[in-house]
């Protein structure tokens, strides 16, 4: 019996053109999606080569003026000269924290557009090294990206609810509902056929489609963690259209016409994935408001005025603003003044820590209500998770930000015994370096968790639901 | 016949339960968006301005010192929010927010607010203009979708003809009662948009908004009214509810949520920008080549040895210092000009491409000329980014020029706060309506165009209407 409606749905799915536009359509956006998503790695890739280069040459460049100055006893003024620590560490021989993207990054762009992946590492204040900006036109973020992540998560569900608006009313409407329930079947497993086919076809679909593109266009499938990633993906890919799909049976099964179901399929659709993030994130953006770093800039103002205050008791203030008017340039003045600045960059930093923290503790808060709230919508829960596998979440750049601070750290422990000795720089090429440790998988796994458990259980409770209602659907006398 | 035809359109949906519903909602969800518009302004422009002030003060409360010194002090420079923002934000989320104005050097503006956020922020703000571009949108789909389709499916629509009535009538009293309806959501919603904007002048002027304000709501009537002429063409050509209302939903999915992103990328790809290590990296390699620099200062010794009929720069009556900074000033603006120009204008052809691919979507035109309207695009930011560059340039003049004038070289000159109070406080004012408006040419044309198409869709649909 089973295979009789497997292959009458079969035989009625594939005369239908809707199947067929919605593959069409799914392929010509996935293929786009990949398309965009391959642009943005290889971008990302660039830039971080572009900032690996520019520090080699420069590095170069410095180490050879550094010995010709050396061998001619060039007398050089401090602020461009090679050997001297505090120019060496605030600007000659800074180096880049590169963050690469991560294995199947090209499958979501997620904040990786917003938050830098390269920082450039000085001896200056840890709030000056991580405010760094970036090129990126601002209405394209604010637009964001036609990645495969954004046909996953907005055209997928519509594609869904486009097979399934109808897939009771339809023969409800054309009097053939009565015909196929007059055979020992019952409505349930009739149902279940047909939402299984079409969840069996639609997912399996994006999966085959996504690897086999990948795979054509050498997406590195071998890297480290890639195969997990994608296996990740292809469990979130169903799990999301079985939500969906769950959804648009339980709408069915009450019975609706046509229209009107796809009026509500549609209303849900626009409430789940449009309206209810935004109106979490107005949520959690006004409990948790993180204010106008203006203030932050203020503080640093005020810290660096009073320290500046004190620190130019020692030395004449014209000295410490303008270091290249320094009358005498035999480096003894000069490295006063470094100390002078050292000491006042600490005081400076040490002020202004509580209020650099205040908008971490706030956008934490943020966060941890948001993490709450995700659960109200499954785009929400997709959107990180599909971040996630990617690489290209909050967790991650985290994760990067606190290994660009400890090499910050051990930059400056580097550079100021050499100021404070009054020694110079012996080398650019024995200098402190930063290699990125990615985070380990079981941590994305962990992290993607609890939001896959919450889909497989809504469409679940959605699916028992339908189902419990089918059961009392009555076909004649509605 | 018109007029009663529309009443009857009108009487209809207010008592239909989806209208009613749709409807309450849409206008919550306006409400809303504006309230917190409105609440997000007041904050964010009280803080930028009390800190614009706060940075005028340290500025005046400098001690004696080098005025050299005192242009590397500097001031910052902290963008203001544009009133109608409470509408539209826009980009300002994801622009920064405060630039630090010293010598040498004109930086990017840092600290995006969205960084600070979420990443549900990617999601979108919830503002009016959303609700207008979106939600109302899929509204005018939906109470219209059926307005022929159910006429001809109950069978009304023949004896309706058969009447004597002419279907161009009946067309233009559905599509009026159904603006009439519209109108009952979002009046409602518009004045207290108005309200809203009023209350957060605070002694700034109002009027210098209203002919924005007029403009913004001009532009959405224009796009409603293309919306509501597609769904009765459509629903006048469909063979049945069901398919004008997959057929109007596909084209509402698209507008609002495909074209845009689809453009966007696509104009990324034709004008790509520079990585930041490389922008930065160019700008320097030529800000570090002093040759023409050095040329320039030849240039002006010996004008000034031969304007003073002296032998040596000692016994000129100015400071060659003050030249020197400022001929390195301009040099480096030059520089500051070539590269950022190009930056903005790259920003500027990825925006003309996009709209220029999503002709198809009359979302894309509208959510440009919503933005500029508002004040929240990247032209506006622009604008900002070069008035707070004049402004520095400004600073700059007034103090290598006191070096020049008022010290010799070797002395250890110090100015004080009379030299400070010469730079002028920093007012900057928003561009006018008709500066918005000169710029947004294209994009008004392509929704005109639109509402022409559709108006014209409307029609040519009357004259072949399906009776049955």
């Amino acid at each position: 019996m089973l295979i009789r409606i497997l292959r009458h749905e079969w035989r009625m799915l594939t005369r239908d053109s809707t199947l067929a536009i919605v593959t069409g359509v799914l392929a010509v956006a996935l293929a786009s999606g990949l398309a965009n998503g391959m642009r943005w790695r290889t971008s990302q890739e660039s830039a971080i080569d572009d900032a690996l280069r520019e520090e080699r040459i420069r590095l170069q460049t410095a180490e050879a003026a550094m010995i010709s100055n050396r061998e001619q006893h060039a007398r050089v003024p401090p602020f461009s000269d090679p050997a001297n620590p505090d120019t060496a560490g605030r600007n000659m021989a800074a180096r880049y924290a590169v963050m690469p993207p991560a294995p199947l990054g090209e499958l979501a762009v997620g904040q990786s557009d917003l938050l830098p992946s390269v920082y450039k590492v000085t001896t200056e204040s840890k709030h000056t090294v991580l405010a760094t900006s970036d090129t990126e036109n601002p209405t394209r973020l604010l637009t964001g990206r036609f990645d495969v992540a954004f046909v996953v998560m907005y055209l997928y569900p519509l594609l869904i609810l486009a097979l399934t608006y109808n897939v009771l009313s339809q023969e409800q409407e054309q009097g053939t509902l009565a015909l196929v329930l007059s055979h020992p079947v019952g409505l349930g497993r009739v149902m279940a056929v047909k939402i299984g086919m079409r969840l069996a076809l639609v997912a399996g679909f994006i999966v085959a489609f996504a690897l086999a593109t990948a795979l054509a266009v050498g997406v590195p499938l071998g890297d480290a963690g890639a195969v997990q990633r994608f296996g990740l993906w292809v469990a979130t890919v169903s799990l999301y259209g079985g939500f969906w799909f769950a959804l648009a049976m339980m709408v069915a099964s009450r019975g609706f016409g046509s229209a009107m179901n796809a009026m509500l399929l549609s209303a849900l659709w626009l409430a789940l994935t449009v309206v209810l993030p935004s109106a979490s994130n107005l949520v959690a953006t006004t409990m948790y408001p993180v204010p106008s770093r203006v203030e932050m800039v203020q503080a640093i103002r005020e810290a660096s005025d009073e320290a500046n205050a004190s620190g130019a008791a020692l030395l004449g203030q014209y000295y410490q603003d303008h270091p290249e008017f320094a009358a005498d340039q035999s480096g003894q003045t000069t490295t006063d003044f470094n100390l002078v600045k050292l000491a006042v960059d600490e005081q400076i930093e040490a002020s202004v820590r509580p209020v650099a923290e205040r908008y971490d503790v706030q956008l934490a808060s943020q966060q941890r209500l948001m993490d709450r709230l995700r659960f109200l919508s499954p785009a929400m829960l997709i959107q990180g998770v599909l971040n996630d596998i990617s690489g290209s979440g909050v967790s991650r750049h985290r994760h990067f930000v606190e290994q660009v601070a400890a090499y910050h750290e051990a930059w400056r422990s580097h550079f100021f015994p050499l100021i404070a000795r009054k020694a110079t720089v012996a080398t650019y090429t024995a200098l402190p370096s930063f290699a990125y440790v990615e985070e380990p998988l079981r941590d994305v796994v962990q992290r993607t968790a609890a939001s896959l458990l919450v889909l497989l259980g809504a469409a679940a409770a959605l699916a028992t639901v339908g189902f419990a209602t089918l059961r009392r659907f009555t076909v004649v006398g509605r | 016949m018109i007029r009663r035809i529309a009443r009857k359109e009108l009487i209809d949906m207010l008592r239909d339960g989806r209208f009613r519903l749709l409807g309450g909602l849409v206008l919550t969800v306006a409400l809303l968006a504006l309230a917190v518009g409105w609440r997000q302004y007041s904050e964010v422009q009280r803080q930028h301005a009390q800190a614009q002030a706060a940075t005028r003060q340290q500025w005046l409360g400098q001690t004696a010192k080098n005025p050299h010194s005192a242009a590397h002090y500097g001031v910052y420079a902290f963008k203001p929010k544009s009133p109608l923002s409470l509408f539209d934000t826009g980009v300002d989320p994801y622009v920064g927010v405060a630039t630090w104005l010293e010598a040498h050097r004109q930086d990017e503006f840092k600290y995006r607010p969205a960084q600070d956020r979420t990443a549900a922020e990617r999601f979108g703000e919830l503002t009016a203009a959303q609700t207008l571009l979106v939600l109302v949108p899929l509204f005018i789909v939906l109470v219209s979708f059926a307005a022929f389709t159910s006429e001809r499916e109950q069978g009304t629509l023949r004896a309706l003809v058969s009447l004597g009535v002419s279907p161009r009538r009946l067309a233009l009293g559905k599509a009026l009662g159904i603006a009439g309806a519209l109108a009952l959501v979002l009046v409602p919603a518009a004045s207290l948009a108005v309200v809203g904007m009023m209350l957060t002048q605070a002694n700034s002027d109002v009027l210098a908004d209203i002919p924005r304000a007029a403009w913004l709501g001009g532009s959405y009537l224009l796009y409603f009214a293309t919306f509501l002429a597609i769904a009765m063409g459509v629903s006048m050509r469909a063979a049945s509810s069901r398919a004008a209302l997959a057929i109007l939903l596909s084209f509402w999915a698209v507008n609002s949520l495909v074209a845009v992103r689809a453009a966007s990328d696509l104009a990324g790809t034709l004008h790509p920008v520079p990585s930041a290590v490389e922008f930065q990296r160019a700008m320097q390699a030529e800000l570090s080549d002093q040759r023409e620099l050095q040329a320039r200062l030849d240039r002006r010794r010996k004008e000034l040895l031969a304007q003073h009929g002296v032998e040596s720069m000692s016994a000129v009556p100015v400071n060659f210092r003050g030249i020197t900074l400022q001929e390195g000033e301009n040099h480096g603006n030059e520089v500051f000009d070539r590269h950022y120009g190009r930056l903005f204008d790259t920003y500027s052809q990825q925006e003309a491409a996009a709209r220029r691919i999503g002709v198809i979507a009359p979302l894309i035109p509208m959510r440009s000329l919503s933005m500029g309207l508002a004040g929240t695009d990247v032209a506006h930011h622009r604008d900002f980014v070069n008035a707070a560059e004049s402004y520095r340039r400004q600073i700059q003049r007034v103090l290598n020029r006191d070096i020049e004038v008022n010290s010799r070289d070797g002395q250890n000159y110090e100015a004080g706060a009379s030299l400070w109070a010469q730079v002028p406080e920093f007012i900057y004012s928003l561009p006018t309506a008709r500066w918005v408006v000169s710029r947004h040419a294209a994009d008004m044309t392509l929704l005109v165009g639109w509402l022409l198409v559709a108006v014209v869709f409307a029609f040519t649909g009357v004259r072949s209407l399906r009776v049955d």
